[in-house]
């Protein structure tokens, strides 16, 4: 009953002697050898039949007889020591058995006699599980790493358009502000004129009378002088030129935001021409420079014409804002250096400084129309959103990298276009 | 660490010389096998927490570690730690041609973990006369928070290495206990000591 039962076991039970001859295959391993063996196995070496491992398989032996200890391998090492047929060959994805294999030494009590005996198990379908687990696995992991870089590319575009739609509404809007404010400046700045004419002409009119007072008599005079004093006639005198100035100032001032506003919601490149920027670089430094006279100033420049299809005011306009900028972020003495670089596509324009930095958290916010960190009056926060505006208008590219307490880099990107090269062909 | 130990000193000795010997003899084995000679340190027998079994095992880089369990009168694991220097010279001796694949590699390893287990612990078993079997290896791939939830205080640790003369090859091999093991070896131990 025993050896019906190891002769029908689903497992490979198979016994050799020490020279490795066959002494017992089960159903297991009968049904599946080479033809030729099929009725000579027996007292066959194992090596010779199984010859596809027989260097593994004598190995393994030897080691089995040699230390009277149980051997193992494993499908993820050594799949197909047997060369046998998947157990699906219909359906089955595998072609090949997959094996796990068991020696183990055994000795016959009665002679003395050791032997080993072979266990092999199909786990074709563990390891094809496991295989495709595993494919599985892998596709997962490589979709989910594409997810992640499509997300950070969407939230790259995101925070793009969020910038370019806030640049433009507010380009909108301070176009028609703009617009609104200048005509009530225009009358108000011409009636301030004629204002201060007439209070000219009225204190000209008061003096002449204080000057011939003594022409009158006592009553008179006595009367002129105490209406004068009633009045505060001196103050009014002293304080009316200093009121009309300071009006002045500051009408002049909200002409400058209006100018600004104007400037930043710019809607067309027409005027475009061939703008040299070595020129517009050197130019710019010196306005800045007369103005913030202890930095000292640098201009680098690899080629000694970079020229450029482009608005020359709207360029000039965008780096004196920057240069500016760099300027007055540095508290006493320092150094603003504007370097110019030229690519075949692109012309790069790198203004450095080495003022207090940006603090991290302001840094998202420095191309932000109205955005600034200077007390009231001193800054209206236009000047970088407008230099974003101009660079974007001409196709280009404009980044902040900031260092609190070291300085300041802002770098312009702008594109050679086409029309660029067929321009400076003439010259 | 000698302070936890769970064996009076006597068996602590009659221990060493029972393990002196199994060691002896699995070397013995590997050396028929792989035609070399090998040397054996003395074995160590130290109690350990998870925390010290951890950096006993682990502690040195470079490393491959496997793992087999062993049933029977006495029950536990064997963990063994391979060098990873001195690997190719002891797959030519166990007639492995270059270049090593993965998978080859993994074999060795296995394979030389389940020979030396096995031999050291078949030894003991029969010195001790109690009856073991090893379970097949795998490799093993542990994390320290792992083994900070173990369940276990202490554990029985039997540690020996190897090394084979001509490489720079080297092998440890320990033997970790559970509770109800050790009371039965140390009861086994008493037996032989009267």
């Amino acid at each position: 009953m025993f050896e019906q039962l190891v002769e029908k076991l689903p497992v490979g039970i198979g016994i050799v002697d020490e020279n490795f001859l066959v002494i017992y295959l089960n159903d297991f391993f009968r049904d599946r050898l080479p033809r030729e063996y099929r009725n000579s196995y027996k007292d066959t070496p194992v090596t010779d039949i199984f010859s596809h491992q027989a260097k593994f398989l004598e190995r393994r032996l030897k080691s089995v007889f040699v230390l009277q200890h149980p051997s193992f391998s494993y499908w993820e090492q050594r799949p197909h020591i047997f060369p046998f047929k998947s157990s699906r060959p219909i359906t089955g994805e595998e072609t090949q058995m997959y094996q796990n294999m068991e020696i183990l030494p055994v000795k016959d009590k009665s002679t003395g006699r050791k032997y080993a005996c072979i266990f092999l198990q199909d786990v074709t379908a563990q390891a094809s599980y496991f295989r495709t687990q595993q494919k599985l696995s892998a596709a997962l992991k490589e979709e989910h790493e594409a997810q992640r870089k499509l997300i950070h590319k969407l939230d790259t575009a995101q925070s793009q358009l969020i910038q370019a739609e806030k640049m433009a509404s507010t380009g909108q809007l301070a176009a028609g502000i703009a617009h609104e404010i200048n005509n009530p400046i225009g009358f108000i700045n011409s009636n301030l004129d004629t204002l201060s004419q007439y209070a000219n002409n009225l204190i000209s009119i008061c003096d002449g009378v204080e000057n011939h007072v003594t022409d009158f008599n006592d009553e008179v005079k006595e009367q002129i002088k105490n209406l004068f004093e009633a009045q505060h006639y001196d103050l009014i005198k002293d304080d009316i030129e200093e009121l009309l100035e300071e009006s002045k100032a500051g009408l002049n001032r909200v002409k400058d935001i209006v100018d600004n506003l104007k400037q930043f919601s710019l809607d067309s490149t027409k005027g475009s021409q061939i703008v040299e920027l070595n020129d517009v670089a050197s130019q710019t430094i010196k306005l800045v420079s007369t103005q913030y006279a202890s930095h000292h100033y640098k201009v680098e420049s690899a080629d000694e014409k970079i020229e450029i299809m482009a608005n020359p005011g709207m360029i000039k306009q965008a780096l004196m804002n920057i240069l500016l900028n760099a300027a007055q972020a540095i508290p006493d003495k320092g150094y603003v250096k504007l370097s110019l670089l030229k690519n075949s596509e692109n012309i790069t324009i790198k203004v450095l400084d080495s003022g207090e930095g940006i603090e991290h958290k302001n840094m998202k916010r420095v191309f932000e129309p109205f955005f600034t960190t200077r007390p009231e009056g001193q800054g209206q926060g236009l000047g970088l959103s407008t230099a974003y505006t101009i660079i974007k208008k001409h196709k280009g590219k404009i980044s902040i990298n900031s260092k609190v307490g070291k300085g300041t880099v802002v770098t312009i990107e702008l594109p050679i276009t086409s029309k660029d090269n067929s321009a400076t062909a003439p010259q | 660490m000698s302070v936890v130990i769970p064996l009076d000193e006597e068996q602590r000795d009659a221990l060493q010389e029972l393990l002196n010997i199994a060691m002896g003899q699995a070397a013995n084995s590997l050396a028929q096998l792989i035609e070399t000679k090998i040397d054996i340190s003395i074995p160590k027998i130290t109690s350990v927490t998870p925390a010290q079994l951890y950096s006993l095992l682990f502690g040195s880089q470079d490393t491959f570690h496997t793992r087999q369990s062993f049933l029977g009168d006495i029950q536990g694991e064997v963990i063994s730690v391979l060098s990873r220097s001195g690997l190719s010279e002891i797959a030519k001796l166990m007639d492995y041609s270059d270049p090593l694949s993965k998978e080859d590699v993994e074999e060795i390893i296995l394979e030389l973990s389940n020979i030396l287990a096995g031999a050291c612990l078949a030894g003991l078993s029969s010195q001790l006369e109690l009856t073991t079997n090893l379970n097949m290896p795998t490799l093993f791939t542990p994390n320290k928070e792992n083994f900070d939830e173990l369940k276990w205080q202490h554990s029985l640790v039997m540690e020996v290495q190897f090394t084979v003369a001509v490489s720079s090859f080297s092998m440890r091999v320990v033997f970790c206990l559970d509770d109800d093991s050790l009371t039965r070896m140390k009861d086994t131990l008493d037996e032989l000591l009267d």
